[in-house]
């Protein structure tokens, strides 16, 4: 059975099982490109039990606090020798590892949570009907919803065919090849996959999350992939999945109800259904998401999302704070002031935007190259203008347009 | 209309580290030939707009270079 297709290399799970078998070292802090790598050094970390950090691989130590030295350094673990890899997916589900997973930034600095697998795996499901689905893997493997995606697949031994990244030819090939059936995916994704061509029968669930989604893209998404029934996913970094929708609306699972409360139309959540973290504040044990809803039927739970009350900016999935790439072109000297914000687009749904006060001349390209240095890529504003100076609202602060 | 699109497709490569190109063919690719992301092609838009007026994705992802030509013409 295969495990996962990566540029045309293909792993099968005795692979896997073999290479987890035999290792005698992992790396705690792992930066790196090749995605079967990734999932082999993180499965052997959590069959040992072991801390296991996941860190993007394209961001600095410095951005996360972490010291540079201890990036790709080994640790010595002893080999193991699970005999089929139902006993090794069984011991990865029973796993006591920590796995620390750092948000986007909504502080400035990416902060740090502190999961065990029991709640990045709430939502994982598991038995014969789930058995050889193929899944389409659009999500970074670092981030919470690449974690949710590999657990599901991984529980069932399901195959993996990685689509992040690639051309839309490329992914209709992929889709077609490996006969998938199901794709997880941020809306920028599918955005990717428009306009209608062609029908993909094999697909049969289509699930948007990260993103409020809008109903002319599933429109289209539903006519590409005919057979697919489709849902929306509410996760965070600090939560893990929490709730799925049924067509447009979200409900809130029996399980979770008590510790779900709705309070000025913002969700909040009990502290029990967080990972650890020394940054999160939580008021009398429930934690603001900052996240707020419409109720369609608050008796059966219904509801569906509004946007969010603090001012994170979703670019094509990915959550930018303003306030830490204002902070970042700060630190240019040429630059005197400046304003990021959001800007509706019809690719991203959303383009990050900069309106700069100059003190000296310092063209477009050495800007972002300078923030390049200091900011994961999706940080970097798309669109620059030069302005004499910042509109300001009523309490002096530069205003977000 | 055509140089202007050029002038915009560089400007990005440029900032992506890539080389600028000479000329821009109708069937070239945006993701494919181009070397365009989603961001990149989200940047491509804004920058067209400023010009044109035209949000060239309005109606979903065009593809070639060709297909911008004819949205602005």
């Amino acid at each position: 059975m295969l495990f996962l297709v990566d540029q045309n290399k293909s792993y099968t799970y005795n692979n896997l099982l073999d290479d987890v078998n035999k290792e005698t070292f992992y790396y705690p802090y792992f930066r790196t490109y090749n995605i079967y790598s990734f999932f082999k050094n993180f499965i052997i970390a959590l069959t040992r039990n072991l801390p296991i950090v996941l860190i993007d691989e394209d961001i600095k130590s410095s951005q996360l606090s972490i010291d540079e030295t201890l990036i790709n350094q080994t640790k010595e673990i002893s080999s193991a020798s699970f005999e089929s890899i139902y006993s090794l997916i069984d011991n990865v589900f029973n796993s006591n590892s920590d796995i620390i997973i750092y948000t986007s930034g909504t502080t400035g600095q990416p902060k740090k949570v502190v999961h065990k697998l029991s709640s990045l795996a709430r939502s994982v499901r598991n038995g014969d009907r789930y058995n050889n689905q193929v899944w389409g893997f659009a999500y970074n493997p670092t981030h919470m919803a690449g974690t949710q995606v590999f657990l599901q697949a991984f529980r069932n031994k399901n195959t993996l065919i990685n689509i992040f990244k690639l051309s839309r030819k490329d992914i209709y090939d992929a889709i077609k090849n490996y006969q998938i059936t199901h794709i997880s995916a941020t809306s920028t994704y599918y955005r990717l996959l428009l306009p209608f061509e062609n029908k993909f029968p094999s697909i049969t669930r289509v699930t948007f999350g990260g993103e409020k989604s809008d109903v002319k893209l599933h429109q289209t998404i539903a006519s590409i992939f005919p057979n697919a029934k489709i849902n929306n996913i509410y996760a965070s970094t600090e939560a893990g999945t929490i709730f799925a929708s049924k067509g447009e609306y979200f409900y809130i699972p029996n399980n979770i109800k008590e510790k779900v409360k709705i309070k000025d139309d913002e969700i909040l959540l009990h502290k029990s259904l967080l990972g650890k973290t020394d940054n999160i504040k939580v008021d009398e044990d429930f934690y603001h998401t900052g996240d707020l809803i419409e109720w369609l039927d608050e008796e059966k739970y219904l509801f569906k999302f509004n946007g969010r009350k603090n001012e994170l900016i979703n670019v094509g999935g990915y959550k930018v704070n303003p306030s830490e790439v204002e902070d970042a072109l700060s630190t240019i000297p040429q630059i005197k002031q400046s304003v990021v914000y959001g800007k509706s687009n019809s690719v991203l749904g959303t383009i990050l935007c900069a309106d700069i006060v100059l003190i000296n001349p310092i063209p477009e390209n050495e800007i972002r190259m300078e923030l390049n240095k200091m900011l994961q890529n999706y940080k970097i504003p798309r669109r620059f203008k030069f302005v004499e100076k910042l509109e300001l609202t009523r309490t002096g602060k530069a205003k977000r347009l | 209309m055509e140089e202007k699109v050029l002038e915009i497709v560089n400007q990005i490569r440029k900032n992506n580290n890539l080389d600028g190109l000479s000329n821009l063919n109708k069937t070239d690719n945006l993701r494919d030939d181009l070397g365009f992301t989603s961001f990149d092609l989200a940047e491509l838009t804004v920058k067209i707009e400023d010009v044109y007026n035209i949000d060239i994705f309005e109606d979903g992802l065009v593809n070639t270079v060709g297909e911008i030509f004819q949205k602005l013409s």
